[in-house]
């Protein structure tokens, strides 16, 4: 029998694979708990979900969202409740993105020791305080529904990294939400928050890396005079600009969009530079905001001949890009060439004080985008831009650096971008608005802009 | 409901909530250190004297090897015996030696023996040139061997009826957590229904121990409780999935306890069970061929058939018989006829299995059949080629068999694009509900996890641990983990090499079901399709458990020895 024994020892080893494998299954679901749990497909937070859920608020203290006997109610504000909705979400997790979608188990109160399970009179609920302003965002809202804009209009402050004013449309009533209906495209793309999971050409804002490339690879860049007929033959293919700009150097062109002038600068620049540079400013990078991956910018010019790489110099080809990143582009050229990274969540508190909702380093730095004499310069052409071309009472009293963009997309129609930050200090304000197929830069999105920044600028001065 | 009263109520799910899993671990650990108490210390049980060492040996065992082989129970350093000369075997009708195909023979009293032979007190045995006379323990004076598991000493373990106590107040707490779900809180309806089926199955807990106590004068429970403590849950997270599938639960449960108690006076008596291996081996053939021949698919297993109206799963009773025929008493492992035949056996079942389309089930007959023919013939290189011709058979299978490759292929992958919809959408349901529970669980009949396919039998985990709980979960795993280690102690402890195998392979072959259902759901091996013992809906599957936990209580001597008192004491022979 002591053999039988002696044999029986693969027993064991089977039992230990079997406790190893055990403990292994136990860690791995402590590690991954509220990860998994959060899942949509969790029907303890998409059938039951927010009934005991915590309260939103923006930063002024304004209930964006709060549960009374088992019913989420929003704002009362159509236009707060409208403009909100990618920000904080509605009862079902389409928006994979809002608050409400991602945080959705810390709202109602998971922890791992806990689970879901704990009966409603023993919840402990988190609430989540916003840097947004509501009014900001409904005013912002407003402006582009009047026009019928589907797009992306952010601003954030570029020394704090509050994000104050957060707008994609089309949007809806989180009371009523949209069916959406084969073939009509009225609501396409309504569950994409514009400013985080999207992106565009960005068109002529993309002559801000161009130029910084330049300023820093080229001697005397900036004062290299180009005589702009208003077409000229590179690589084969015709550039084009509006106009003919006549004798110009780069805060001209800058200022009067130029492509010719930024085309031969990438063409010069090379495709291994301009790689360089587009990925320095985030471009192919992903980049985390709270909880969120920004849709990633994409610069690609490694299959481009000179004609595209002429093109991408100027926003077009494939070049994409997401409307918060450009506004850290914006953020990096006011605080001489290192962006604030954007944040949304401001507080978090519940009953226990069980912080379940991590939040995020406030005011935290991205890496350097560019060299702050290259950032003084670029800085200088946006502030002449706005002065010079648009006029300064485009702002109200706001004194504002910025570069719109036209970018054309496939089906002929144009987008159209701005981009930039408010100069004065008591408001330091970098912001990124862009239209879906709204044509020029000037005509759709520096209204909106308009509208958002004197709105934020209220939510930051005061006044 | 009003708010005062919902707060009450809410008030007692939490306390029950907490007290549950802090109940099962205490119901766990009180099972496992009575089954480490209360055991005789290995003495020997007689002794042979050498006339011409003038040295006793102490016969340890039921069945004692005699050899030249340092390996052998009785160990004879003399160059005319045989590595493995003879068996020395105890019985209910005294010590029997047979010869295990020696070269020179075994001589009782000066005659050569053939087949068995009766030995008694002061008997002269010749093996070789060594001759040995039998006598009582009693003048032995040597140390005691003892194992890790057992503590014979220290303070008295809970009694029977208290540990029975201790789970009919669990099962109590158990049925009323569910009766106060979330749904019946809110609307003020409470269903007593959960709570009848607790007292049921505490009810069936109590008569099979008077049965077993006061009938069959049997004084230990620990394996039945073990067992009702795990039906007993089963049957309480079936209550809120549908009422024939908890009836099903419930009378399987008694059926099983009906093979338990047959199983056991089956084995009582080894050699007997070698009388009927031939039976069992056309049973169990039999039973894979009607299968084969009238089985009806399920959910892409042809692995049921349907006898007037119920549908049973013959693989199931195959594993109880599988056990029995692979295990045998020590004489006759000694010579080692039967071993080829329980190979073709084994390939015949797993591949009726394979054919059946139930690869899980295949591989737990598989990966049994290594334990078996391991603890059989101790030889690794019947092991290394049975496996590789494993694996390459299983490359086979996952090449020609597209949901097993697309299985292959989520494997790791179950959170992701496209998996999450099709071929992980289980698992990864199973580790987001399991998540959802905690520590402590949503409370029974509260979870979501019972509305997916299959949620009853190959995922369960994802019940308990939603509904139950993370602590309930390890404590239903461990508990059965944990019967190898005590299969393993009871080894040399038990009256037959017949039921040491069989023991340590029963307890593997759950632990091998447990490993593949657990692993299986939580994407940590690329496989479902088996059931978590005891726990998962299914009526076979109920039955085979209770079936092979009848070999970890035959193991037990005490099972038959208690009653017939004396035995213990050599002076009978």
């Amino acid at each position: 029998m002591k053999k039988i024994l002696n044999r029986s020892i693969l027993t064991w080893v089977l039992a230990s694979v079997f406790f190893i494998g055990l403990g292994y299954f136990t860690i791995n679901l402590i590690i991954h708990s509220s990860e998994w749990a959060q899942k949509p497909f969790n029907k303890h937070i998409s059938v039951t979900g927010l009934a005991q859920a915590g309260d939103i608020y923006d930063r002024n203290g304004n209930i964006l969202a709060t549960s009374v006997d088992g019913e989420r109610i929003y704002n009362e504000d159509y236009s707060v409740r409208t403009a909100l909705l990618h920000t904080v979400g509605d009862d079902s997790t389409n928006i994979s993105t809002a608050v409400q979608s991602i945080y959705r188990t810390g709202l109602t109160g998971y922890n791992y020791v806990l689970g879901l399970g704990l009966p409603d009179s023993f919840r402990s609920s988190s609430d989540i305080t916003l840097t947004l302003d509501a009014n900001a965002c409904a005013q912002t809202y407003n402006a582009m529904a009047e026009n019928g804009y589907k797009g992306a209009a952010v601003v954030y402050n570029y020394k704090t990294g509050e994000v104050i004013c957060k707008v994609s449309t089309p949007s809806y009533d989180p009371y009523d939400p949209v069916e959406i209906v084969d073939g009509d495209d009225t609501y396409e793309g309504v569950y994409l928050d514009h400013v985080i999971s999207s992106t565009y050409p960005p068109g002529s804002t993309f002559k801000l890396v161009t130029a910084a490339a330049a300023l820093e690879n080229i001697d005397g860049a900036e004062s290299r005079l180009l005589q702009c007929e208003g077409s000229k033959i590179i690589g084969g293919e015709y550039v084009t600009c509006v106009e003919p700009h006549g004798e110009i150097d780069m805060k001209e062109a800058m200022a009067c969009s130029c492509n010719i002038y930024f085309a031969e600068l990438a063409v010069e620049l090379g495709p291994d530079v301009m790689t360089r540079y587009a990925e320095k400013f985030g471009f192919n990078q992903a980049i985390e905001v709270d909880d969120n991956q920004l849709a990633v910018s994409k610069y690609d010019v490694s299959k481009a001949d000179e004609a595209a790489l002429a093109w991408s110099g100027v926003g077009q080809y494939t070049d994409m890009a997401n409307p918060l990143h450009m506004a850290m582009v914006c953020s990096a050229v006011a605080n001489g060439g290192t962006p604030t990274v954007p944040y949304m969540i401001d507080d978090v508190s519940s009953f226990f004080n069980f912080k379940n909702i991590k939040i995020s380093d406030k005011g935290s730095i991205g890496e350097p985008m560019m060299k702050s004499s290259t950032a003084n310069k670029l800085s200088d052409m946006m502030r002449y831009t706005v002065s010079n071309h648009y006029g300064d009472s485009t702002f109200g009293d706001l004194h504002v650096a910025a570069k719109t963009g036209t970018a054309e997309v496939a089906d002929g129609e144009e987008d159209g971008w701005i981009v930039g930050y408010v100069t004065d200090e008591d408001c330091p304000l970098a912001f990124a608005v862009c239209i879906e197929h709204g044509g020029f830069g000037i005509s759709s999105a520096v209204p909106i802009a308009n509208v958002a920044l004197a709105a934020s600028a209220v939510a930051v001065r005061g006044y | 409901m009003n708010e005062f009263l919902t707060f009450v109520f809410d008030l007692i799910v939490v306390i029950l909530r907490v007290a549950i899993p802090v109940f099962s671990v205490i119901i766990l650990i009180k099972i496992y250190s009575s089954l480490r108490h209360n055991r005789r210390d290995e003495r020997p049980l007689i002794m042979l004297f050498d006339d011409y060492e003038k040295k006793a040996i102490p016969v340890l065992y039921w069945e004692n090897s005699i050899g030249r082989s340092k390996r052998c129970d009785v160990f004879l350093n003399d160059s005319t015996v045989s590595r493995e000369h003879a068996v020395l075997l105890r019985r209910d009708n005294g010590w029997i030696i047979t010869d295990s195909g020696s070269k020179a023979g075994v001589f009782v009293n000066g005659e050569k023996i053939t087949g068995r032979t009766n030995v008694y007190l002061n008997d002269k045995i010749r093996i070789g040139s060594t001759t040995l006379v039998v006598k009582r323990a009693e003048e032995f004076e040597g140390a005691s061997r003892r194992s890790w598991f057992f503590k014979p000493e220290g303070k008295k373990s809970i009694s029977p009826k208290r540990l029975l106590a201790l789970i009919t107040f669990f099962f109590i707490m158990v049925s009323a957590e569910a009766c106060l779900t979330k749904e019946s809180i809110s609307t003020g309806i409470i269903d007593l229904k959960p709570f009848i089926y607790g007292l049921v199955v505490i009810a069936i807990m109590w008569v099979t121990y008077i049965i077993t106590s006061l009938g069959f004068k049997r004084v230990n429970f620990e394996i039945e409780s073990l067992a009702f403590f795990l039906t007993g849950i089963g049957v309480m997270l079936s209550v809120h999935q549908s009422d024939r599938q908890t009836n099903v639960q419930l009378a399987a449960a008694v059926v099983g306890i009906v093979l338990f108690e047959f199983l056991i006076k089956f084995l009582e008596d080894p050699d007997r069970v070698s009388k009927f291996t031939r039976w069992i081996y056309i049973a169990s053939l039999g039973l894979l061929a009607i299968n084969l021949i009238f089985g009806e698919r399920q959910y892409g297993a042809t692995n049921w058939i349907n006898i007037a109206g119920v549908s049973v799963q013959p693989s199931e009773v195959v594993k109880v018989g599988f056990i029995i025929v692979g295990a045998a008493s020590l004489d006759q492992l000694q010579t080692k006829k039967n071993f080829l035949i329980f190979i073709g056996f084994s390939a015949l079942c797993v591949g009726a299995l394979a054919l059946m389309g139930d690869f899980g089930t295949a591989l737990i007959f598989f990966a049994t059949f290594l334990l078996l023919s391991f603890m059989r013939s101790g030889d690794f290189k019947t092991l290394i080629l049975a496996v590789t011709s494993a694996v390459f058979a299983s490359t086979i299978v996952i090449r020609f068999k597209p949901y097993i490759t697309k299985r292959f292929e989520a494997w790791g992958h179950v959170f992701e694009e496209p998996y999450v919809w099709d071929t992980g959408m289980q698992q990864s349901r199973t580790l987001v509900y399991c998540a959802s529970g905690g520590l402590f669980g949503v409370g029974i009949g509260n979870g979501f996890c019972k509305e997916l396919f299959a949620s009853e039998s190959d995922i369960v985990i994802g019940i308990v641990c939603e509904e139950m709980g993370i602590i309930v979960t390890l404590v239903l795993a461990i508990a059965i983990g944990a019967l190898v280690f005590y299969a393993r102690a009871i080894t040399t402890r038990s009256r037959s090499t017949l039921y040491s195998i069989s023991a340590c392979c029963a307890a593997g072959l759950l632990v091998i079901q447990l490993s593949l259902n657990i692993f299986g759901a939580t994407d940590i091996l690329p496989l479902t399709g088996v059931t978590f013992p005891f726990i998962s809906a299914g009526g076979s599957s109920m039955i085979s458990c209770w079936g092979l936990i009848a070999f970890i209580k035959a193991a037990d001597e005490r099972t038959y020895a208690v009653r017939k008192k004396g035995l213990f004491s050599s002076s009978e022979i």
